[in-house]
């Protein structure tokens, strides 16, 4: 099978590798999301638009079990499941690239790639193949760090975005959630991370990317999903979205915006 | 299905040797904290010897700090695993104390066979840490906040509960927690080293260690990745207690008895043993042959500033100053390495 058949546009009437529907998530004052219904094709690239506040982390929290939603319904597979903690959402296929980088400075690359599932050798954990392993999954995200011994922090902003996509990807999972990962970037770091969405997808698996930044939304998302205050305030598939249109639903106002605001 | 659900399995060619900078330069942090306080430790040694020949370069002596750093160790490896996983417990010395108390009382009082005393010392010393985590990880209550509250009331129970120190000799007892291994070796030293060799294995090859290491550094992100924080906290926290329950058992088997105030005070010496090694208060950051080797320099210390003839009451002074020194210098060097 060709590289390029993973990166079609997904079937309109296929199993959704994962669903949500109606899922509420109060905190003390704020309604943070409020009956969101959202869905992730096979291999798809969905970006998460939305202005601050919008619930765009909320609903990535929940959907990768550490925060548990108040209301609604989750299915992997067509299948429902309960996602409770982090370890669910991983048994099912499900990593996460947080925004506050979820990295631990004072160790290596290698540990942090296998944090949390250590391999294990008899009664030891199995460092050598740590380091094999992560080394062959920065080489194939074409991520370039001196080497896997490398105190994590002691790395670039870039460097270390890509050893929690690395770790995502180690993980083998068909879905990877990524908070922000460009945010805060420089230029050609931005590009990398972008680059690296790119590869996911080629290797077929499927992504949900939240951005601010509609250049980079519009370079790598099959369809675009707008939150606002808390809702799902519509989605489009990017052939047929405009970026004036999506601003338009980011700040409520889909009619009244001139295409020259973007 | 049209598309493949699973990630493309490329074929990857071996991994070059690492020749990176990142291994050196790692090393060299690793030699420069590591060898600084070998370093320190052997001067201390060697200054004491030149300034005190008599007193100080004696095997009886040197024995008999090694057998004081010996408990100083033991006890200051279950709290470089606490310190690791980011937590502290200061009622280590209480702790000691009562448990010193209450393995006499088992002893001489009860008559317990000399078997059972040093389990029930560890299970009971367990306990208490189990209670010192529990609170602090059920409750999220600050760990100092915890064990300072439980600094008191062991203090208390120890005042309340025993009247008269019990006195007296277990010859089993002493001889498997104090006496002379092929008739040469302390008992003291022999323990020390299994506990070193023992948790320097779990804290650097275990996922336990890993994850005690991950606990510390980052909460938030070992708790993404599915680790169980409050378990790993919880646990170090049963590491310390049950550690300090064979120090107070070998303390018993030493000395033969303890004053009822014994204990209090000397989580200082604990803290300062774990600080000079170079494992960090804020967590992430340690090993226990640091540890060791800090103890190393507390235990000579304490025994310099005697034999230099320092007033026994300004020994708090000196620790207290070396805990910030520690501390200061292992930030200072941390800043400037970019960590
Ligand atoms: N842990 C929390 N406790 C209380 N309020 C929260 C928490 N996390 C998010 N919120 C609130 O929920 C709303 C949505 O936040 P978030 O999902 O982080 O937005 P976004 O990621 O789209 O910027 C905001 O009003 C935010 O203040
Ligand atoms: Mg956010």
């Amino acid at each position: 099978m060709e590289k390029g058949k993973a990166a079609a546009t997904p079937v309109k009437n296929q199993t959704p590798l994962l669903e949500a529907r109606g899922i509420s998530k109060r905190f003390l004052h704020v309604q943070a999301l409020d009956n969101v219904d959202f869905r992730v094709d096979p291999g798809e690239v969905v970006a998460l638009v939305g202005d601050n506040g919008a619930g765009k982390s909320t609903l990535m929290k929940t959907l990768c079990g550490a925060y548990h939603c108040d209301a609604g319904a989750i299915f992997f597979d067509g299948q429902p499941v309960t996602i409770r903690s982090p370890h669910d959402a991983m048994a099912l296929g499900i990593a996460v690239v947080y925004q506050d980088l979820a990295l631990v400075n004072h160790r290596d690359v290698a540990t942090n790639v296998f944090l949390g599932r250590e391999p294990m050798r008899g009664p030891t954990v199995d460092k050598g193949r740590m380091v094999r392993e992560s080394r062959q999954v920065l080489e194939k995200l074409k991520i370039k760090i001196p080497s896997v011994y490398t105190l994590v922090g002691l790395l670039s902003g870039g460097q270390r975005q890509a050893v929690a996509i690395a770790r995502a990807v180690q993980q083998g999972g068909r879905l990877v959630f990524m908070d922000e990962p460009t945010a805060a970037l420089g230029v050609q770091e931005q590009a990398k991370v972008l680059r690296l969405i790119e590869d996911l997808k080629a290797h077929g698996t499927a992504v949900v990317v939240v951005s601010h930044n509609l250049q980079h939304v519009f370079h790598v998302a099959d369809r675009i999903v707008v939150m606002r205050g808390g809702r799902n305030a519509g989605e489009r598939v990017k052939a047929e979205a405009t970026a004036a249109e999506i601003v338009g639903l980011i700040v409520g106002a889909p009619s009244a915006m001139p295409l020259g605001a973007v | 299905m049209a598309q493949p659900t699973t990630t493309a399995e490329e074929v990857v060619r071996e991994g070059t040797p690492e020749t990176g900078p990142g291994r050196q330069r790692l090393r060299r942090v690793f030699q420069v904290r590591e060898f600084g306080i070998l370093a320190a430790a052997i001067g201390l040694f060697v200054a004491l010897s030149i300034a005190r020949p008599a007193t100080f370069f004696t095997e009886d002596n040197i024995l008999r700090i090694a057998m004081q750093i010996s408990l100083l160790t033991i006890l200051a490896t279950g709290m470089t695993f606490l310190f690791i996983a980011g937590e502290i417990d200061l009622s280590i010395g209480a702790m000691y104390g009562l448990l010193a108390l209450t393995v006499s009382k088992m002893l001489f009082d009860w008559q317990w066979s000399p078997w059972l005393a040093m389990p029930a010392a560890i299970a009971a010393g367990a306990g208490i840490g189990f209670v010192n985590g529990f609170l602090t990880t059920r409750f999220r209550i600050p760990s100092f906040i915890v064990t300072l509250g439980m600094l008191g009331i062991l203090r208390g129970i120890a005042l309340v509960w025993i009247r008269t120190p019990p006195i007296g000799r277990s010859p089993q007892f002493d001889q498997v927690t104090a006496g002379r291994l092929f008739g040469e070796v302390p008992m003291q030293i022999f323990w020390m080293l299994a506990v070193v060799l023992v948790a320097s294995f779990v804290l650097s090859r275990t996922k336990f260690g890993y994850h005690v290491y991950a606990t510390g550094d980052n909460e938030q992100a070992a708790r993404n990745a599915g680790i169980n924080t409050p378990r790993v906290k919880l646990l170090c926290f049963v590491i310390v207690g049950a550690l300090t329950g064979l120090a107070a058992s070998i303390l018993i088997g030493w000395v033969h008895g303890v004053s009822r105030g014994y204990g209090p005070g000397y989580e200082l010496d604990v803290i300062a043993a774990v600080v000079i090694g170079g494992t960090n208060l804020f967590g992430g950051i340690g090993s226990v042959f640091g540890t060791f080797l800090g103890a190393a320099i507390t235990g000579m210390i304490t025994t310099g500033l005697v034999l230099l003839g320092a007033q026994q009451d300004s020994e708090p002074i000196a620790k207290g100053a070396v805990i910030i020194l520690a501390v200061l210098l292992d930030v200072t060097v941390r800043r400037r390495q970019g960590l």
